[in-house]
């Protein structure tokens, strides 16, 4: 049993938010009238494009500001963003593509353990906060990576932070802290489970 | 604590130079105040005891001192500091009964709870489920044998805890088990529907819980067994189990479908032989249908053979219907099902009619497959390409210029509709959207009929700092004015102020019908808006103050009178504004401002929270309409004081 196990644990990439701006006022009504895979929301004054490869939402706003969320890698936001600033300039604005930003990851991890969140809180006191009547998993906050990682009882992670770097290395600040608190399968009830199947 | 709320408005006008302080510290009393008193009565409702009343205070104290119940409301923050006392000493309440008392989401509190315990460093001990079984089992009913049923209640949920059930789940849940499952064993017939009744969760989460209890090895020890013994054995969470249990359902289900796959194949061998038998024997189509079949026949073999694996089949279905929403017809997706059908259709007998529907069919597909097929080919390689691009980063970020690497044009073509489906999609949106559309139109016209009236207000959501200016003929006014406009404090004496400058009301009578007028205006064009609170607190507070009547009073008494007149008459005023939220008679004013004695405690609870805009509109028209009363009976007002 390793303490330093991050070439075993997968940690996968499940969503990647990016912002950018187009430098120039867009008519939302163009895009959704000319446009497929649009949703115009007038009410709130946003038109939602999705794109299909790579599979990308992206809110379009007429100041020219847009979110697109849905990429599994950073990368593939920044190829998303750009073919949709090359099809809205298709449409006939005058766009140009700046202030490209990634400003949230969201990873999951799974640990091959089950964690004993009452212990892991006190552990970690003011960094840690557990409240099962409101949310099954202990929130645990780093105030230097500015990542957040919420710990289930079974040993899964969700971690969100700004860029995928911070992710990983707030997974491997945690881990050790998470392997003093766990609570391995038993073999017995392994056995158990196989002959029940 | 008659006392206290007297001394507030009262001290305020008899220090003259530092009142600034002063004021600060009353606002601070104020609320502590009134957070004691909410505290007092929720704690109450709670049934907390003097001691964690107490210390909750205490811990709103610091809440306030370190500003964090600013922009929440201040019954979230009382709440939550009560919640913090319950955690701390440990008492049976939950987040939840909160709540229930103050009808408010309970994230919205467990919000403010966590912000709390994190800000004040408190660490809130973990909710033990333990200490909820004694109040549930009161609740519940079990007369003397209570103490029995939570006793083997206790004994429950210490099992679950070992059995890992009770990680990640709400405390309640797992006492409305615990508890349902005692009381069948000391023979209580308690329903699942009193429990949660009781217990407050629903209950599909408490058969689940039931459920899961079940899986241990300790629901199989009966009755005394389980008083007696104890298992080692410890299980692990139920959610991992599933998890466990998830994965290996999936295993299996992988084995299966490449089984599935090998028989298949071998079932297509014999549709294939099938077919050809049988369009061998199929009668020959005539007259124009023939110049077709014999399209047909290439291009159907094709199909079917490429489609014969059903898997095969699906991925074309996806690659066609991806490109019929490119297209935007509609008609392919029937064709789609219709060919999907038919090759469903192949595997059972096929009857002598079907063929000919098949052919006919299969014409009709013959037009579009044959432009899809041929477009796809075309796209899908194209696609493929583009994707493993690299993607150049640097330039773009500084010229703001796009860089078009990576990035296949053709395919973005698609996602441009072409001119006639722009009508068409805009007509459509233009139905969907028409009461938007109504809504906007309307609101223009409304617009434009303002704007040629005059009276266009435009409807900013920013307030404009820079008012007007206001000419001011003594330093006196114009200290007043700048300090209405800077708005420093709403709870200034003018009085005093005047008095600092101007000794007697030589410059004051001209002043409050101008002012008067001015507020007037101000009010009519203003009215609706809280935005120009600040003016319509400040006139009401002058009022609150006594600016009119001591301007008049002023005019008519001498400087040395004044000092004792502003004390009866802050109160006056006051409660003039309560009786305004009462009455809104003149007369109910004129009488009630004849005895302010009764009214103190009344009155002085109220400047503070007086904002709204109702009562501030009907004090406006009080103000007013007062004033005038008290300019006919100015002498008359003197007498009585």
């Amino acid at each position: 049993m390793d303490s330093s196990n991050d070439d075993a644990l997968d940690i996968i990439i499940t969503n990647v938010v990016a912002t950018f701006r187009t430098r120039c006022h867009l008519n939302l009504r163009t895009i959704a009238l000319e446009g497929t895979n649009v949703i115009y929301k007038p009410e709130v004054g946003k038109v939602l494009m999705k794109l299909r490869k790579p599979k990308i939402t992206a809110s379009i706003w007429s100041s020219g500001k847009i979110i697109c969320t849905g990429a599994t890698s950073e990368d593939d936001a920044k190829v998303g963003a750009r073919r949709l600033a090359r099809c809205l300039q298709k449409l006939g604005f005058k766009v140009r593509f700046s202030a490209f930003k990634v400003v949230n990851v969201l990873a999951v991890c799974s640990m091959p353990f089950a964690i004993h969140l009452v212990d892991f809180t006190k552990n970690n006191r003011p960094i840690a906060s557990y409240e099962p009547e409101l949310h099954p998993a202990a929130t645990y906050r780093i105030k230097h990576l500015k990542a957040t990682i919420q710990v289930f009882s079974t040993g899964s992670l969700t971690v969100t932070g700004p860029n995928v770097q911070n992710v990983a290395t707030a997974v491997e600040q945690v881990y050790p802290l998470l392997f003093e608190c766990q609570k391995p399968l038993r073999e017995k009830r392994r056995g158990e489970l196989r002959s029940q199947e | 604590m008659l006392m206290n709320l007297m001394r507030g408005p009262v001290k305020a006008p008899q220090l003259g130079s530092g009142f600034h302080t002063s004021v600060g510290k009353e606002s601070r009393a104020q609320t502590l105040q009134s957070g004691k008193r909410q505290i007092q009565q929720l704690g109450s409702q709670l049934q907390l005891n003097q001691h964690c009343l107490d210390t909750a205070f205490n811990f709103f104290k610091m809440v306030v001192s370190k500003h964090l119940t600013r922009g929440r409301k201040m019954e979230h923050v009382i709440a939550a500091c009560l919640y913090l006392v319950c955690r701390t000493e440990g008492t049976p309440h939950m987040l939840l009964d909160l709540s229930d008392l103050l009808q408010v989401n309970v994230y919205i509190l467990g919000k403010t709870f966590l912000l709390l315990a994190r800000e004040l460093c408190i660490n809130a001990p973990a909710i033990d489920p333990c200490l909820y079984i004694p109040r549930f089992a009161h609740m519940l009913d079990f007369g003397t044998k209570t103490h029995d049923v939570s006793m083997t209640a206790l004994r429950l949920v210490q099992r679950m805890k070992r059995d890992w059930m009770h990680t990640g789940r709400r405390p309640s849940g797992l006492c409305g088990a615990a508890l349902l499952v005692a009381a069948r064993m000391h023979t209580f017939r308690r329903t699942v529907k009193d429990v949660i009744s009781v217990v407050k969760v629903c209950q599909t989460t408490l058969r689940k819980r039931l459920t899961e209890f079940e899986e241990t090895p300790t629901s199989q020890l009966t009755i005394d067994e389980f008083m007696r013994v104890d298992l080692e054995q410890e299980c692990d969470p139920p959610s991992f189990t599933a998890g466990q249990h998830k994965t290996k359902m999936q295993q299996l289900e992988n084995e299966l479908t490449r089984k599935l796959d090998e028989v298949e194949g071998e079932i297509s061998c014999y549709k294939n032989e099938i077919e050809t038998e049988l369009e061998k024997s199929r009668p020959k189509l005539r007259g124009i249908y023939a110049a077709y079949a014999r399209e047909i026949d290439p291009e159907d073999t094709e199909v079917l053979s490429s489609a014969s694996d059903l898997e095969e089949a699906e991925s074309e279905e996806a690659e066609l219907q991806a490109a019929t929403q490119h297209l935007t017809q509609d008609f392919l997706c029937q064709v789609m099902e219709e060919e999907v059908g038919q090759d469903r259709k192949t595997d059972g007998v096929r009857q002598k009619m079907g063929p000919e529907e098949e052919g006919g069919g299969a014409l009709r597909q013959v037009a579009p497959l044959a432009t899809i097929l041929g477009k796809l080919t075309t796209t899908a390689p194209f696609d493929l390409q583009q994707t493993f691009d690299p993607s150049p980063e640097d330039d773009e970020t500084e010229h703001g210029v796009l860089d078009l690497d990576g990035i296949d044009d053709q395919e973005i073509e698609k996602y441009i509709l072409n001119d006639r489906e722009v009508q068409v999609k805009t007509e459509l949106w233009m139905k969907q959207n028409a009461e938007y559309l109504q809504e906007q139109r309307e609101k223009d016209e409304r617009i434009r009929k303002e704007k040629e009236q005059g009276t266009y207000k435009e409807k900013k959501k920013k307030k404009s700092k820079k008012g007007e200016q206001v000419e001011a003929l003594t330093a006196g006014e114009a200290i007043e004015k700048m300090l209405e406009k800077k708005k420093i404090s709403r709870k200034i004496n003018y009085d005093v102020l005047r008095d600092l400058n101007s000794r007697g009301g030589g410059s004051s009578p001209a002043h409050p019908p101008n002012t008067n007028t001015d507020v007037q205006q101000k009010l009519s064009r203003r009215r609706q808006r809280r935005s120009s609170g600040v003016n319509y607190e400040l006139a009401a507070n002058a009022s609150i103050m006594g600016k009119r009547f001591h301007r008049l009073i002023s005019t008519t008494t001498t400087t040395t009178k004044k000092k004792k007149r502003v004390e009866s008459q802050v109160q006056n005023p006051v409660t003039m504004t309560t009786t305004t939220t009462t009455t809104t008679t003149t007369k109910a004013v004129a009488e009630t401002s004849h005895d302010p004695e009764p009214h103190p405690t009344s009155s002085t609870a109220v400047p503070p929270t007086v904002e709204e805009e109702e009562e501030e509109e009907v004090e406006e028209e009080e103000c007013v309409s007062a004033l005038q009363l008290v300019g006919d009976y100015g002498c008359e007002e003197e007498e009585v004081f």
